[in-house]
């Protein structure tokens, strides 16, 4: 027993450093396959751009700009090249702007981050509360209600949800601005319509979580033993089904940031998304791998999070397990 | 803060017009504005301090100044160049007197000679100017060549592209120009605004403050307009036309027209896509669209029906060098017949088994810029027997390499227009058989090679506009690579009370112009 804090702690150690380790190929992997799936798009950069500008130009001259930006070099040698720079912290120049991709990166993020916090805590909020509300009221008519609600965010697009929230709520009440942007208030409709179709699918999972925790036994006993439906909710319930949901909650995580990219294109927030999605438009590449190799990370961390957590909440994962599921 | 300027400069403009209205006065006058907000969907302002290039992307229009400008024919009109001459194939420049940058140094042929290196620093000097050939012949005056032997560099002057930078300041943070407006604040991606500079050798903007937004999404540039965050909306789509609200809060302004909606044939294709080899076929199509029909239902009403893809009006062209084709689904279907596209019992025609079937790919600049056009061709064309395999892409990209380079389709819907002073710009770039746009499938080759490459090395401007004459006709009449559809204006939304000087080509539109009717 005197041991057991020493042993705990260092199968975390060993829990951690087997994890980080065993991400690396994977994030390496996948800089590999997205710097393919990139560079082997349709679409010149150079072309696109040129005949966008509407200028005329030659063979030659797209092809010394080409060079100019190294798309002329074999797309394997552009990888370990793109590589290369990586360690050394340089993310490249961005074709369109031709400002630093890092740079970029630095002025977008903390829009897309604050997003994407905002959105994932309230989703967080709603989908406990919703699911909770309809796991323990079935069968009357606000589990039924709150039940058709989910159903309706989970298959409304999130971009018409966007321009609903902004007709009625910008232009019909007048409540909000479609182009302010700096203050807190600015970031309740693109929040709203983020986390309201991720609360929903979440919801339902909290919902089923709960009927299923309810009807083991030993809540059965409980509710003999004659515990409230607050205590055995709280004490018993809410800590069975987290870990599973830590689960979908990290990845949920990497989803909004995700869907942030239509959100922020409405809402005309200059964050990561609506960068990216220009992009896409642009053939900017160093942007585009950049974004990929940042959603590789924010979908490992959170995952590495949420495995931690399991492994600290779980008594089942032991030494030899490593949480890898 | 821009929403306290501007509800500043509505007051202002009230107050001053309480004498006129104490006093009785009735006639329609226009004010000046002190706060403009106009709404477009990119940011293109970027510019990159280390390699002047393509990049450099119109910073902001009214900052910088280019040489000559297009005039209402599109013909140059001297700005930063008071006159000039080509002979022999050198062009001789008298610059405009009296010009200064904005940080004092004064235009004169050192620094505009300076000014127009630049464009060689990048490599993608679409000027082609041979770098070597300026020389300074007076304080104002300079002679330089064009690399091939062209007679339109001043043509090609006319592309805000072409504006001209002072070589001094970094570019990127503090561009300086000799222009009417000054850079005040720039959010990458959000808004870029500019202040009157009222030191301007020309005409006085009577727009005090100009901001453009940057709103990338259609509905939502429209309702900013609507919820009257923005004065004016730059890029308007079909869609939006649509969908404008009916109680005429929104004013829809309008140039001539000047874009093209055409079909462009794959002439070259190998099977499945070589259907339209024959010409019968593509005359067939273009007797069976129902131009009045469309022109009713798309663009609020307001496009034309289109008899070429270079409207009349454009340097001097004339109403009749090209004649275009009627609605007659009658001498279609008989076109049909006779090319061997045999009804069947469904309406549908085949020749030996092979049904008539086309491809006709939607996609530039964005399917956004055309729907429901393709829909709406397509209904017509199944009406004559052709079955359509419609494919709308929404990326210029996955266009140009999966369809255009490789003619894997019959026909392009294309909405663009020639916007450049440029006469043989549009009608080079696409339809000759060595065109760079990558449309070599398009490009009938031969004689229209014969006729673009005559154009492009006449050495007078009456010669190349005769050329383009002939080479329009045989692209969009006798070799039918085009099948035009309609010509459609270039548009803006307002709110009311705003007079915008529109003009067809939307850089040139000068805001700082725009006007509040009293």
């Amino acid at each position: 027993m005197i041991c057991a804090p020493f042993t705990k702690d260092k199968q975390m150690k060993q829990f951690v450093f087997t994890r980080t380790f065993s991400g690396i190929p994977t994030l390496f992997g996948m800089t590999l396959i997205g710097f393919l799936i990139i560079g082997l798009t349709p679409g010149d950069p150079i072309e696109m751009e040129l005949r966008r500008l509407g200028v005329a130009f030659s063979a030659e001259q797209v092809e010394a700009l080409r060079v100019e930006y190294g798309l002329n070099k074999p797309l394997i040698q552009r990888y370990f090249l793109w590589l290369f720079d990586l360690f050394r912290l340089d993310l490249g120049t961005s074709i369109a702007s031709g400002r630093p991709v890092l740079e970029l990166f630095k002025e977008h993020l903390p829009i897309t981050a604050t997003l994407s916090v905002l959105a994932f805590m309230s989703s967080l909020a709603l989908s406990l509360g919703l699911g909770g509300v309809t796991a323990v009221s079935q069968r009357t008519s606000l589990s039924t209600g709150l039940y058709v609600l989910t159903m309706f965010l989970v298959s409304v697009p999130s971009f018409w949800l966007a321009l609903f929230l902004l007709a009625v709520f910008a232009l019909g009440l007048g409540w909000f601005k479609l182009l302010q942007f700096g203050n807190p208030q600015d970031l309740i409709l693109p929040t709203i319509t983020l986390s309201l179709g991720h609360s929903a699918v979440m919801s339902r999972l909290v919902r089923e979580r709960i009927i299923a925790v309810m009807s083991e036994d030993y809540i059965r006993l409980a509710i003999a033993k004659g515990l409230t439906r607050r205590a055995i909710l709280g004490r018993h319930v809410f800590k069975s089904i987290l870990p599973p949901l830590i689960t979908n909650w990290a990845i949920s995580f990497g989803s909004l940031l995700g869907g942030s990219v239509i959100v922020e294109n409405i809402f005309n927030l200059p964050g990561l998304g609506q960068m990216a999605l220009q992009a896409i438009a642009e053939r900017d590449f160093a942007i585009l791998q950049a974004y990929l190799l940042f959603m590789g990370l924010v979908f490992f961390l959170a995952n590495f999070v949420a495995d931690l957590m399991n492994h600290w909440l779980t008594p089942q994962i032991k030494k030899g397990d490593n949480g890898l599921r | 803060m821009n929403k306290i300027k501007h509800l500043l400069g509505v007051s202002s403009i009230l107050v001053a017009s309480l004498p006129a209205l104490v006093s009785g006065v009735s006639t329609v006058q226009a004010e000046d504005i002190e706060q403009l907000r106009i709404a477009v969907k990119k940011d293109r302002y970027s510019v990159d301090p280390k390699k002047f290039n393509f990049t450099t992307r119109r910073p902001a229009g009214q900052i910088t100044e280019t040489a000559v400008k297009p005039d209402k024919n599109f013909v140059p009109q001297g700005i930063l160049f008071e006159s000039w001459n080509y002979k022999n194939g050198v062009y001789s420049i008298k610059l405009r007197e009296g010009i200064k940058f904005h940080d004092g140094q004064i235009f004169d042929a050192k620094a505009a000679i300076e000014a127009l290196k630049l464009y060689d620093q990048g490599r993608s000097d679409f000027l082609q100017i041979d770098q070597e050939s300026f020389t300074q012949t007076g304080p104002y005056a300079f002679t330089f060549k064009s690399e091939i032997g062209s007679s339109l560099v001043i043509e090609n002057m006319t592309h805000r592209g072409a504006s001209l930078f002072s070589t001094n300041g970094n570019r990127a943070e503090n561009p300086i120009g000799t222009g009417p407006y000054l850079l005040d604040n720039y959010k990458p991606k959000q808004s870029i605004s500019l202040k009157r500079n009222d030191d301007y050798w020309g005409e006085k903007p009577k727009v005090e403050n100009i901001t453009y937004h940057f709103i990338a999404d259609d509905q939502v540039r429209l309702l900013a307009l609507q919820n009257k965050e923005v004065d004016i909306v730059a890029e308007v789509t079909p869609q939006m036309l649509l969908s404008l609200p009916k109680d005429g809060s929104v004013v829809v302004h309008e140039s001539r027209p000047i874009r093209y909606v055409a079909l462009l044939a794959n002439l070259h294709g190998k099977a499945p896509y070589d259907t339209l080899k024959d010409k019968r076929v593509r005359e067939a199509l273009a007797y069976a669209i129902n131009r009045e029909q469309l022109a009713q239902i798309l663009f609020n009403g307001k496009g034309v029906v289109a008899k070429g893809i270079l409207p009349n009006w454009m340097f001097g062209l004339g109403d009749n060098h090209v004649e275009g084709f009627e609605h007659n689904t009658q001498k279609a279907e008989t076109l049909l017949d006779e090319a061997g596209w045999i009804k069947g019992s469904n309406g549908m025609r085949s020749k030996d088994g092979k049904p008539l079937e086309l491809r006709l790919v939607a996609a530039y600049p964005n399917v956004s810029s055309v729907r429901p056009m393709p829909e709406l061709l397509e209904q017509m064309f199944r009406g004559i027997g052709i079955s359509i395999d419609l494919v709308q892409v929404d990326d210029s990209g996955v266009y140009d390499d999966t369809y255009l380079a490789t003619g894997e389709a019959d026909l392009y819907m294309e909405f663009a227009s020639n916007n450049n002073a440029d006469p043989t710009y549009l009608l080079y770039n696409l339809f000759h058989s060595k065109t760079p746009w990558g449309y070599q499938y398009i490009a009938p080759a031969g004689k229209l090679d014969t006729i673009l490459d005559n154009a492009r090395q006449a050495q007078s401007r009456e010669d190349v506009i005769k050329h383009v004459r002939e080479a329009h006709r045989e692209i969009v009449q006798t070799q039918l690579a085009a099948i035009p559809i309609l010509m459609v204006p270039n548009f803006n939304l307002s709110r009311k009370g705003l007079n915008i000087p529109m003009f067809e080509h939307a850089d040139w539109i000068d805001y700082g112009q725009v006007t509040l009717s009293k």
